[in-house]
């Protein structure tokens, strides 16, 4: 007799998102099957993206080796970002560090204006994250969303204890939200439950945290395959969005990539490659070493 | 569905400080209201009574037996302690609770043997919880193997599957599900067994307007899987309703989508769609979150 393969078909569609306007713009998500289950049926109309992360600030706690490759531009954010596209990006991911409390406390409208000018420079969709400061936040998101009205970004973080205001703002002004939560399924359902309540689920993005190799990947991977086990296969209407893993900053947090470059260039490349399988649709690095790395690797033959 | 009265634990700061003070007033009034409100036992949780401990326990088995007919079930890890609450009972008490713990083997099933008491076993050994439904079958055989030994017949013994919190990220829905299949199974392994829960365990953790949500509807869950009795709380109206019998749509619709069946949600109250959703919730069909009942 000869053996046949079973092969599964999945009932449930990831809500495929559109970062940018016109010719500027990506799509992530839009999957049907799980993550390189090329053998199942479904497809995967949008392959993995790659964003490089830009800081509003010269970066006090990077290691030399990180800061090589954006020497030149470090003190000015739109010289970086356009730096980035050069290095062949899909997206820019700009983070508003210096509006932490803790950091800066630089204004809302300052950050505000640097992501508008950092938008206009560049002809790739643009990610803006506040410092992550919930209360900060408030402040800085709605601002942001404001000076670049009608430009369909992709912000936040959104988190449990400031999506009220921040959804309210970018859906306000056509964004779309990156809802942030601490690893953990349960929160993260709750999360896109409460804010889809009011923002529309198709402009909703994951972010689970990424935690780096050696400090917590195998939660984060754990998290995104089944992130996308219940929403594939069994179609649960909030966990059907696509994920973003912002783990740059995760990576070269860890005393092992401060150390030298090439455990750098792993760390993050393994940590990458590791929740790309799991099913990430969006990944965010700081290296643009690991992001030729990483291509290099998923390349099909 | 046999209830277990859960009120007099000494997590409530009014029940520490009666027994500290030596209150009788207030700990007769928790135990009667519970009766009234028809708790068919009243357990004594006094935590490890480190001090007295004889004397206390004594003390309180006396007091709660001067307010209340009801059977008690003695609720202590300290097997003095335990030993002198079983002496003080009138009526056939609950031992609660021994386990596959080599220590509890050794110090609490011999009382549940000397007092003939029915006593609650639980799956727990001295390498923890058993993750599936397999090892806490195999872990509760042995145990009461152990018990049986010692002379303690099967219909006294209450077993014990153990529920988590269902809002432990990840594995609390996986255990609400497992606990179901182990009391399904239960009784054809070891037949003449009874059965508990410390049903308000599910719902730790959960906001507490939403907890009594899936403790009723857990309760039916449970109960159509063979569960003998719950230790819960019996001043929950509707919980006692449903464990008595007087909500049988409610049951049925409980057991209709326990059973996957197409229902028409938009036909249904606000009232019994809740009982869907939560019912969804606890068979593991729908994802858990806090917000569970708003999607």
């Amino acid at each position: 007799m000869e053996y046949k393969a079973p092969v599964e078909e999945y009932t449930g569609v990831v809500r495929e998102v559109t970062i940018g306007k016109g010719k500027n713009s990506i799509k992530i998500g839009g999957e049907n099957m799980l993550p390189l289950h090329f053998f199942d049926k479904g497809s995967n109309p949008n392959p993995v993206k790659f964003a490089l992360e830009v800081i509003d600030m010269e970066p006090p706690d990077w290691p030399e080796h990180l800061i090589q490759p954006f020497k030149d531009v470090l003190s000015d954010p739109v010289k970086w970002a356009k730096k980035c596209e050069e290095l062949g990006v899909d997206a820019v991911f700009l983070r508003l560090v210096s509006t932490d409390p803790a950091v800066k406390d630089s204004s809302a409208d300052d950050a505000a204006a640097l992501a508008k000018k950092v938008a206009e420079s560049i002809d790739l969709p643009l990610i803006v994250y506040g410092s992550g400061d919930d209360k900060k936040d408030v402040e800085v998101l709605p601002k942001v969303a404001e000076a670049c009205d009608g430009m369909n970004l992709l912000i936040g973080p959104v988190q449990k204890e400031n999506y009220e205001i921040v959804g309210k703002a970018l859906l306000d002004h056509g964004h779309n939200a990156s809802a942030l939560s601490p690893l953990d399924i349960n929160l993260l359902k709750e999360l896109n439950v409460k804010l889809g309540k009011f923002f529309p689920a198709e402009k909703i993005v994951i972010d689970p945290e990424s935690a780096a190799l050696g400090y917590g990947m195998e939660y984060s991977f754990s998290l995104m395959e089944r992130v996308k086990q219940i929403g594939i296969i069994t179609k649960d209407n909030m966990t059907m969005m696509p994920i973003m893993a912002d783990l740059g900053g995760e990576c070269w947090k860890t005393k092992q990539a401060k150390e030298n470059k090439e455990q750098g260039l792993l760390w993050e490349g393994i940590t990458a490659l590791s929740l790309l399988l799991a099913g990430a649709n969006i990944i965010v690095l700081r290296h643009p070493e690991t992001l030729s790395l990483i291509k290099k690797t998923t390349e099909v033959k | 569905m046999v209830i277990i009265g859960e009120n007099i634990h000494v997590i409530a700061q009014a029940v520490s400080t009666a027994v500290r003070e030596r209150n009788a007033k207030v700990i007769q009034e928790l135990a009667q209201t519970q009766t009234e409100a028809g708790a068919d036992y009243i357990d004594l949780n006094v935590g490890p009574m480190k001090k007295d401990t004889e004397e206390t326990m004594q003390w309180l088995v006396d007091a709660v037996q001067e307010a209340t007919d009801l059977p008690l079930s003695i609720d202590t890890l300290n097997p003095v302690a335990m030993e002198a609450g079983l002496k003080a009972c009138k009526r056939k008490p609950l031992l609660n609770s021994a386990s596959g713990k080599g220590l509890s083997k050794e110090q609490m099933l011999p009382l549940a043997q000397k007092y003939n008491c029915d006593v609650v076993i639980s799956v727990m050994t001295d390498k923890g919880m058993p993750p599936d439904v397999e090892s806490k079958i195999e872990s509760i055989m042995d145990t009461v193997a152990h018990a049986n030994e010692l002379g303690i017949p099967n219909e006294n013994i209450w077993v014990d599957p153990i529920l988590l919190p269902i809002s432990t990220a990840g594995e609390g829905q996986r255990f609400t599900v497992l606990n179901l299949e182990f009391l399904n199974i239960l009784e054809d392994v070891l037949p003449g067994v009874k059965s508990t829960v410390g049903l308000s365990n599910t719902s730790n953790g959960v906001p507490e307007e939403l907890r009594p949500h899936l403790n009723r509807t857990y309760l039916v869950m449970l109960e159509r899987n063979k569960l003998y009795s719950a230790i819960a709380d019996p001043l929950d109206k509707e919980l006692m309703s449903l464990a008595k019998g007087e909500m049988p749509s409610i049951v049925e619709l409980i057991h209709k989508t326990m059973d996957g069946e197409d229902l028409d949600l938009p036909s249904l109250s606000q009232k019994e769609v809740e009982y869907v959703k939560t019912a969804k919730v606890l068979k593991g069909e729908t994802l858990y979150s806090d917000a569970w009942l708003e999607s």
